[in-house]
Formats: C-alpha cells, sequence, structure tokens
C-alpha cells in the first residue's frame, strides 16, 4: 500500500536536462510568436492554426481521459455548447465573445457536472458509451431547437471585425488566439499535474480503491476533472465559431469530433503534458495531407491512407509519440550505459 | 557551400526559365471546384464532376455539331485561348473540410474563381472564404434561400433556391385543382432534418396558409435512418392527399420501399428534387419509382423543343453512362457561365471577373436548362430561373408543369401499390 | 391513431430490433471474449450486404441461397482481420485497441468505395420481395424473413456457446483467460474464433438486410452506433442481453417515433438508455 501511495506522488513529468532547458523554450516561445510573419501562405498558416486547435482540444480531453483516467467519448457536447452559447449571445443580446465564451465554458461546465454525476457510477466501456450517448442526445436536441437555429445552423455576420466581436479578415489573429487558447489550457494541466489535484486524479485512474480507502472521494474529483475539461472544450467551440463563422449540430456536435479529441491524446500519448500537442500535429497533417494528395480523385485513396496509417500507429506504437520518444531515450541511455 | 549556393541559383534559373517558357506554352486558366467526393453525398458528387469535365472539354477541345459558346473550342477566347484546367477538392460533406479545401485552392493553387458546393452547408462556408479573399465563388446547385441573403459581394448562384421551388410546388397544386376539378384536402410534408430538410420545412409552413392549403401534419426526421417505419405510420395516421417530401438518395429510397411495404398510398407524392431526382433513384426502385412527381429544374423531354438540350445529353451520356439531372445539368451550366464571364472579363484578375458576372446577360437560347436565361441581381442571385415538376412514368421523367412546356398529362391520382402494372 | 397502427407499428419495431440484436450479438460476443470494442464491426454488416449484392448482380443468385455463402466469408474475413491486426493489440491499453478498430473502420470505408464507387445499390427482387399480411397487420416479407433469419441464427449461436465443446472453451475463455488457459484452452484460437463468429453474424445480418436496405460504402455508419448501444444496454459480453436489448431498442425506436415525433427517435432510445445504466449499471443482463 505504501509503495503505492509514493508511487503514485510523483508527478508523471519528463524531466528536462536542466542546463538546455530555458534556452530550448526561449527559442521554441519565439518561434512560436513571429511563425504568421514566417509562414507566407494562408493555407499553410490555416493548417497551423487546424493543429492548434486540435490541441487545445485534445489537453482538454486528457484532463478527464488521460489524468483521471475517464475515457469520454462524448466531449463533442461542451465543444457545441461553447459554440452555440457564445454565437447566441453574440447574435442575440449583443454579448461580446470574449465574454461569451466565458459564459459558455461555465455553462458546459455547470451541465458537465449535472449529467457526469450520475454517469461517474459507471465503469469503463459503460461511462464511454454512456458519454457518447449524451452527446447524440445533444446533438439532437439542438437539431430541433429553433431558437438555436435547428438544423439551418448560425451564421456570424463577417461585417462587423475586430477584437471585441473576434472576428477578423486574416488568419494571423487567429493563430494568436489558437495558441493563446492552447498555452492556456496546457498551462492548466501542468497546474493539475503538479498539484494535489493531479496526485488526486492519477490516484482515481490507476488506483481507485486505495484512493477510496484514504478517504478520497473519487466522484469528487471526477467532478471537478470533467469540469475542467469541459470549460476548455467549450472556449474551443467558441473559437471554432468565430473562426468559421457557421455553426450547425452536425459540425459542432457529432461523435466524430468526439472520437478525434481522444485520438489526438491517444496518438500523443495519454496522460502526458504535452503528448496532445504531439498527437495534434500528426494527425491534422495526416488528414490534411492525405487529402491534399488523394482527395480530389474522390475514389476514397485518401481514407484508406489515413486509416492505414491510423492502424499502424495504433498497432506498432500504442503508447502514442511520447511513448515512442520515452522509448528512445530509454534505449539510448541504455545504450550508453548511463542513467539519463 | 559554394558549390551548392551556385548548383542551387542555376537550377532556380532553370525553373523559372522553364517556367516562363511553360507559361507561353500550355496558357490554362485554373478553376477549383469543391465537392463531396466521398461521404454520404459522394455518388452524387461523382456526377457532378462528370458534368464539370464535359464543360470543360467542350470549352478546351470544341464539340463537333454544338449549337453553344465555346462549342467552337481553343479555351476562352477572351483569355486569348487559356484553357480551363479544373483544381478538384473534396469536401467530405463537411462544412469546415469545405472551407479548408476553399483557402487551399485559393492560396495554394491560385485558382482564379471556385465552382461548388452542392451540400448549402458546406456551400456557407466554402464561399465565405472566397468572400474574405475576394475571390468570385460560383454556386450552380445549392438551393437554400439564405446563402443570398448574407450580402456578400462575390457569391453567384444560377440555380434558383428553395423559396422560389416551394412557391412551384403549390402553384402547381393549385392549378392541377383548377384543371383536373379535384380537391386537395390535406398536405403533409415529410422533411428530412439538416440545413435543407429544415428551411424546406419553414418554407412550407409559411408558404401553405398563403395559398389556401392546411398542413395536416410537418414531419421532419433524421437523414440517414435506419428504418422508416414510424413516419409512414404518422403519415398514414394522418392520411394527407399529398405528401411534400424533400429526401436526399438512400432516404428518399428507403422511404419508398416503406410506403409499399407498409401499404401506405397517398393521391400525390409531390418530392423536392434532390433524392429524387438523383439518376440513382429510378435505377434502384425500378417499378416503384412510378408517378412519383418531383420539383426538377431540368428534364430529358425538354430536348424536343430545344436541340441543344438533346445533343449535350448526348455527349454527357456517352461519357458518364446516364442523362443528365437536374444537379448535373445546373453544375454544367454553372461552369459554362463562368466561362462566359472570364470571356468577357478578358483578365483573370478576380474583380474584373466579378464586374464580368454581374454584367452576365445570357438568353435562354444558349442554356441546356428550361430558364429565361441568366441574369444575377444584386445579392448575386439569378432571377431568370425557374424550376418544373416533372412525373416518374414508364421509369423515365416527363415534364408536366408548366402546363404550356409539359409533355404530357399528369397521372392523378397515384394508383394504389396492389393496382399498379406489375413487373413481367 | 387507431390501434391497427400501433399494433403495425409494434411489429415493425421488433423486426427491426431482431436485425439490431444480430449485429449486436456479434459486437458482444467479441467483446466478451476479448474486451476489445470493434468500431469496424458497422464495416462487417456493409461487406455482407455487399457480398450478398455481387452474387446477385453477377450471377442471379438470390440472396437467401448465397448466405452460407456470405457467412463463411465474412467468418474467414474476421478471423484473418484477428490474425493480421488485432492479434498484435491485444496486450495494448483499451485505447488504442479503440484508435485501431477506429482506423480499419475508417479503411474498410474507404475500400469499399475504391472497389465499388459510392453509388447506392439495391436488390430489386429477391425470393422474399413482397409483403404478407400477419394477423391483419401489414408487414414486408424481407424485414419478416430478416427477423425469422436474427432469431435462427442468434439462437444457433446460443447453442454454440452453451451446448459444444468448441462453445464452452470459448465462454471459458471470456470468463478467465487465465483459468482457461491453464486448462489448456489456446486463447489465440479463441480470439480468431471469436473474431470469425462475430463477423459472421454482422454478415448474415447484411446480407438479410440486403433483401430491403439500400447498400453503400457508409452504410455501416447508419446501423454502429444502435449496435452499440443494444451491447451496452444488454451487457457487454452477453448474448442474451444483446437480443432482448436490440428487439426493446427496435421496439423503442419505432413507438417513440410515432408517438414523440420521428425527429426524436434516436433521442428517445439513448434516453432509455442512460436511464437503464443509471439504474442498472451494469446493463439488463451484463456481469456485475
Amino acid at each position: 500500500m505504501d509503495a503505492n501511495v509514493s508511487m503514485l506522488a510523483k508527478p508523471a513529468v519528463t524531466s528536462w536536462r536542466p542546463g538546455l532547458a530555458p534556452l530550448g523554450w526561449a527559442t521554441a516561445a519565439a518561434l512560436l510568436a513571429l511563425l504568421p510573419t514566417l509562414v507566407d501562405s494562408p493555407a499553410h498558416l490555416n493548417l497551423l492554426i487546424l493543429m492548434l486547435m486540435a490541441a487545445q482540444l485534445g489537453v482538454a480531453w486528457n484532463i478527464l481521459g488521460g489524468y483521471a483516467g475517464q475515457v469520454s467519448f462524448g466531449h463533442a457536447a461542451f465543444f457545441g455548447i461553447g459554440a452555440y452559447a457564445s454565437t447566441l449571445l453574440g447574435l442575440q443580446f449583443g454579448v461580446n465573445a470574449w465574454l461569451g465564451a466565458a459564459l459558455g465554458a461555465l455553462a458546459a461546465a455547470g451541465l458537465s457536472v449535472a449529467i457526469g454525476w450520475p454517469c461517474f457510477r459507471l465503469k469503463g466501456h459503460y461511462f464511454a458509451m454512456a458519454t457518447i450517448a449524451v452527446a447524440e442526445i445533444a446533438q439532437v436536441l439542438f437539431t430541433n431547437w429553433d431558437c438555436a437555429g435547428a438544423a439551418v445552423g448560425l451564421t456570424i455576420p463577417m461585417q462587423q471585425q475586430g477584437l471585441r466581436v473576434l472576428v477578423f479578415a486574416s488568419k494571423a489573429p487567429y493563430y494568436y488566439l489558437a495558441l493563446g487558447l492552447l498555452l492556456l489550457s496546457l498551462a492548466a494541466a501542468w497546474a493539475i499535474e503538479r498539484s494535489r489535484l493531479g496526485y488526486y486524479f492519477r490516484a482515481i485512474k490507476d488506483e481507485p480503491d486505495a484512493a477510496r480507502s484514504l478517504g478520497v472521494s473519487l466522484t469528487r474529483y471526477k467532478l471537478v476533472a470533467l469540469a475542467i475539461s469541459s470549460a476548455l472544450a467549450a472556449l474551443g467551440g467558441s473559437l471554432y465559431a468565430q473562426k468559421e463563422l457557421y455553426i450547425d449540430p452536425g459540425s459542432v456536435l457529432h461523435t466524430g469530433l468526439s472520437i478525434k479529441m481522444a485520438l489526438v491524446a491517444i496518438l500523443g500519448g495519454v496522460g502526458t503534458l504535452f503528448g496532445p500537442v504531439l498527437g495534434a500535429v500528426a494527425l491534422t497533417g495526416i488528414e490534411e495531407g492525405t487529402r491534399a494528395a488523394f482527395g480530389g480523385s474522390g475514389r476514397g485513396t485518401d481514407l484508406i491512407v489515413y486509416g492505414a496509417i491510423i492502424v499502424a500507429i495504433a498497432v506498432f506504437q500504442p503508447n502514442g509519440v511520447v511513448g515512442w520518444w520515452r522509448g528512445w531515450r530509454a534505449r539510448r541511455a541504455a545504450r550508453s550505459g548511463s542513467p539519463s | 557551400m559554394r558549390r551548392t549556393l551556385l548548383r542551387g541559383a542555376a537550377a532556380l534559373m532553370l525553373s523559372a526559365g522553364l517556367g516562363a517558357a511553360a507559361q507561353a506554352q500550355t496558357a490554362e486558366v485554373k478553376i477549383g471546384v469543391i465537392y463531396p467526393l466521398t461521404g454520404a453525398a459522394a455518388s452524387t458528387g461523382a456526377e457532378l464532376r462528370q458534368a464539370l469535365e464535359l464543360a470543360a472539354d467542350i470549352v478546351n477541345n470544341g464539340a463537333k455539331g454544338l449549337d453553344m459558346p465555346f462549342a467552337a473550342g481553343g479555351g476562352i477566347p477572351g483569355l486569348k485561348g487559356a484553357k480551363i484546367k479544373l483544381v478538384f477538392a473534396d469536401h467530405q460533406g463537411n462544412p469546415q473540410v469545405g472551407a479548408t479545401e476553399a483557402e487551399r485552392l485559393i492560396t495554394q493553387d491560385k485558382v482564379v474563381a471556385l465552382v461548388g458546393a452542392y451540400n448549402s452547408n458546406v456551400t456557407a462556408t466554402a464561399s465565405q472564404v472566397a468572400e474574405r479573399y475576394q475571390i468570385p465563388f460560383l454556386n450552380p446547385e445549392s438551393s437554400s434561400a439564405s446563402l443570398t441573403a448574407r450580402g456578400f459581394k462575390w457569391f453567384f448562384r444560377t440555380t434558383p433556391h428553395d423559396d422560389l421551388f416551394v412557391h412551384n410546388a403549390f402553384e402547381f397544386m393549385k392549378e392541377l385543382q383548377a384543371k383536373k376539378g379535384i380537391k386537395i384536402a390535406a398536405l403533409a410534408s415529410f422533411n428530412e432534418n439538416t440545413l435543407w430538410g429544415n428551411e424546406t420545412t419553414k418554407l412550407q409552413a409559411k408558404l401553405a396558409p398563403e395559398f389556401g392549403y392546411t398542413l395536416a401534419k410537418q414531419l421532419t426526421y433524421p437523414a440517414k435512418s435506419t428504418q422508416l417505419t414510424s413516419e409512414v405510420q404518422t403519415l398514414k395516421a394522418a392520411a394527407p392527399t399529398v405528401v411534400l417530401q424533400s429526401s436526399y438518395l438512400g432516404d428518399a429510397i428507403l422511404a419508398m420501399k416503406s410506403y409499399k411495404e407498409l401499404g401506405f398510398s397517398p393521391d400525390m407524392i409531390l418530392a423536392n428534387n434532390a433524392g429524387f431526382t438523383d439518376s440513382e433513384f429510378i435505377r434502384t426502385l425500378g417499378r416503384d419509382a412510378e408517378y412519383v412527381i418531383t420539383r426538377e429544374v431540368w428534364a430529358l423531354d425538354l430536348a424536343t423543343r430545344n436541340a441543344l438540350i438533346r445533343d449535350v445529353n448526348t455527349l454527357f451520356r456517352s461519357r458518364a453512362k446516364v442523362d443528365f439531372t437536374g444537379n448535373s445539368s445546373r453544375t454544367f451550366t454553372g461552369l459554362m457561365v463562368l466561362a462566359d464571364a472570364l470571356d468577357r472579363a478578358k483578365s483573370t484578375e478576380p474583380e474584373a471577373i466579378r464586374r464580368a458576372l454581374v454584367a452576365t446577360n445570357i438568353g435562354a437560347e444558349k442554356l441546356i436548362m428550361p430558364w429565361k436565361g441568366v441574369q444575377f441581381d444584386a445579392s448575386g442571385q439569378n432571377t431568370l430561373g425557374r424550376g418544373i415538376l416533372v412525373q416518374i412514368v414508364d421509369g423515365k421523367y416527363h415534364t408536366v408543369w408548366p402546363f404550356n412546356m409539359a409533355a404530357q398529362d399528369v397521372v392523378w391520382p397515384m394508383p394504389a401499390w396492389d393496382k399498379r402494372k406489375q413487373l413481367p | 391513431m387507431t390501434s391497427a397502427i400501433l399494433l403495425q407499428t409494434l411489429a415493425s419495431g421488433v423486426l427491426i430490433g431482431l436485425i439490431y440484436a444480430l449485429v449486436a450479438v456479434g459486437l458482444t460476443l467479441i467483446f466478451g471474449v476479448m474486451d476489445i470494442v470493434n468500431f469496424a464491426h458497422g464495416e462487417f454488416l456493409m461487406l455482407g450486404m455487399y457480398g450478398a449484392f455481387w452474387m446477385y448482380a453477377l450471377f442471379a443468385l438470390d440472396p437467401l441461397w448465397t448466405l452460407p455463402i456470405t457467412t463463411l466469408g465474412l467468418f474467414v474475413f474476421g478471423a484473418a482481420l484477428y490474425r493480421g491486426v488485432i492479434q498484435r493489440i491485444i496486450g495494448a491499453p483499451m485505447l488504442s485497441q479503440v484508435f485501431t478498430t477506429f482506423g480499419l473502420m475508417i479503411l474498410l470505408r474507404g475500400v469499399a468505395q475504391f472497389l465499388w464507387k459510392p453509388d447506392f445499390r439495391m436488390i430489386d427482387h429477391s425470393s422474399v420481395s413482397g409483403h404478407v399480411l400477419l394477423g391483419g397487420v401489414q408487414l414486408g416479407l424481407p424485414q419478416v424473413v430478416a427477423g425469422a433469419g436474427a432469431v435462427l441464427t442468434t439462437a444457433a449461436v446460443w447453442l454454440f456457446l452453451t451446448r459444444t465443446q468448441a462453445g464452452a472453451a470459448l465462454e471459458a475463455t471470456a470468463a478467465d483467460r487465465e483459468a482457461a488457459q491453464l486448462m489448456g484452452i489456446d486463447s489465440q484460437r479463441m480470439f480468431t474464433l471469436a473474431w470469425g463468429l462475430g463477423a459472421a453474424c454482422a454478415g448474415v445480418a447484411g446480407a438479410l438486410l440486403a433483401t430491403f436496405f439500400p447498400i453503400f460504402p457508409e452504410v455501416g455508419a447508419n446501423f454502429v452506433l444502435i449496435a452499440f448501444v443494444v451491447v451496452n444496454l444488454g451487457g457487454f459480453g452477453s448474448v442474451a442481453g444483446a437480443f432482448w436489448a436490440g428487439i426493446l431498442v427496435g421496439v423503442v425506436e419505432v413507438m417513440g417515433g410515432l408517438l414523440l415525433g420521428p425527429q426524436f427517435k434516436t433521442a428517445l432510445v439513448l434516453a432509455l438508455f442512460l436511464a437503464v445504466l443509471v439504474w442498472r449499471p451494469q446493463g439488463l443482463l451484463g456481469k456485475a
């Protein structure tokens, strides 16, 4: 028992060699900040933005699915609530986009807790299926809800632009918004990892019985993870709405989106800080790449390639990119004969 | 280091030289086309692709004996014979993918204009991208009325939209009542529940009372159902005289099968294009498709009045192995309208093309559509379009309305299932 | 809303529910034996439909007569898929298993579109075209035959699991893999068998469906969500659970659609599903 407890106390973060760290981070930060000026093609910049947005959603999902181990395939519900909340508040009541997004996040967190509370007594696959059911019900409700545009969807007009309404003609502002949101989400994940909260999450994931016997309220902390995760997903939804300027139930509430969020985290490395980021870069790259290369033929070749790549990665590298990275470093350390 | 630099410079100069030479030889004008090549609407997308390739082929290589603009071939005269190069992209039925592809086509492939996208919700986002980049977007087939209500300057739509089409349906019923001396008691609408079906439902609810009809039931159902039993049973219970139906292909087929299996036979099924006019509809249902009346935009029997329609259809048939439908004919026409604008613009500058599009004035005799012509109003909508109504009899679509264009009379009422001629 | 219509709707609900049940039986079998959620299960259904269709279109063979061929074909395909792909991820975390079957789903759909184009196909005239009158209720004959076929196939699977030695071995592996191995039961063979059987069930369902449902590469998507709900509702791993849950879902979907509006039929099924789970977290007949 004691061994388990002490094992849980260690944060699950890779430790970088102290010497290079600040320089590495500074370079990365500068590069990220200057990227829009370095990339001349808007389509490439768009690709980067899609990667950032996918990464942010993966990080959000990871808080519940990776850290706390509660696998959800219904996160599109929160994404959609965020998108619809900020859009409706802006269109109907003229609420500024920042406030609308914040309110959307709050709404998502609140609803998630209300729905999560009965669902958390379910285990494993049953829980995952319940999350799918919740998101699908949400999609049906929004499809038939006239005040929210029903199946016709909602369009954000382009006439008004600027920071207040978060509508821009060029891509660069969206890049910074996406980057900012991703950094915010990563900061939240990092803070959780190093805090007592993260310790409880890991307990719930790895040793729920031990945790319960130590007096940790499993349900309460699962709900906390869910609330944070759903709030961040909702913010991602609001950003999507502001970027695409058109939302409908099929685009922001469908289960394929939920699966994508999970896939990004899985591909990169579940339960790690940067896993979802790497997974997003890889998955988005593969998706957009196969479609750009093969999509025009209409023969489904891009789907074949995409599916094959996913299967290959899942089969040969189940621990994701981060798992591969760690394995590589471990093998290199073993070969050189010195501890890493 | 120096050697690589020299090599690099040499390569650069060589490619620049080659590029210039290439430009002079095969001048082409790139047009981006965004359609559903995979996903639920993929079979329609494949046909629309054929229509586009035919149009481009006629412009580039000519077609003997065809009496229409550009039939001489040799590219676009106003652009010194530049040939049309279609750059295809697949939107997979997803609005975000449509927007991404539009951006890629504009910024990477440097297309001069976009054509697309069949699905109204994808047209919404893709044309938005075009509006942001100030590139002309020509929409040949999306019928959602809201698309031209956005105040866009770069969006042009050749097809009439749902408001007109729903009007057509009600006008038809009124005229039919007068002509045949019948009474249409109750209507029911049965529409799928995505953007297009939803908008149609609202339009029908608005227009029915204006024409003096009551909608006994307004049914909406989720597309891609595994069964339509509850829907059909509800319709049976409501017992309408006429069912107004909007379904895509899969549901249209399933619905007809369910009608037959559950013994539901109203006096008229008045469908709204889409699945009912897809070339797979009759092919898959065979005799079970008989007597359905649907709104269309094109019919083969119009060729009896217009040799051009017959000739172009023959060309399409030899390429695609099927006749034109309302969808493929509109897509064909859309590209032709764009070619006409490019010709008059005499430049590939976006603003020049836009102005040329605004000034479009194509006469009815140059089109393969039963329209009065092509002329865009301030919102980018073609005001000279119109719909027709066709009925399936003996496995073919026959124009039945407007009555002055009808090839034959309306069969009313629809015979009950067990009273129909059986297949030999 | 006459009682005739209610009765007819109820009967239709049972019939479509039986199809759902058959698809779910295959899915729950795979899960029960090896804990893997097969996202690509809808594609087994799709392949069964195409198999029946092509034998009909190319050789004019009636889908009911070619049913054994389709079943065998899907059995082999499922087993081969296990040996080729799934075998490698047996020990992997649940999430990467999900990932694998999800990738397979996309891959198979892409292959179907590549080979057969996205066009819709239908079997116009089979030996079961038409409709029947059963006690005043009019039902499509293909649906009735499909329902009967589903019952027979589920019964066959049930008998196999409870009355044969191979079936007992399968159940033993499902109950406790290590113990079964200690008793000499080769897990790999059991897994291969499970995948083959699971795919075969979906194949039978597909061949039966093909007599009345349009066939296209993405058709699996229409059924897979419902199949998952049924498996969950019945209890993961329980064949009897999948059977009864399938019928229940079919009835709720159709009756609910009739009484409350078809636009809500999916939501109703899902709401019922959630309600049952909250009351009984392991599903109707699942292991607690």
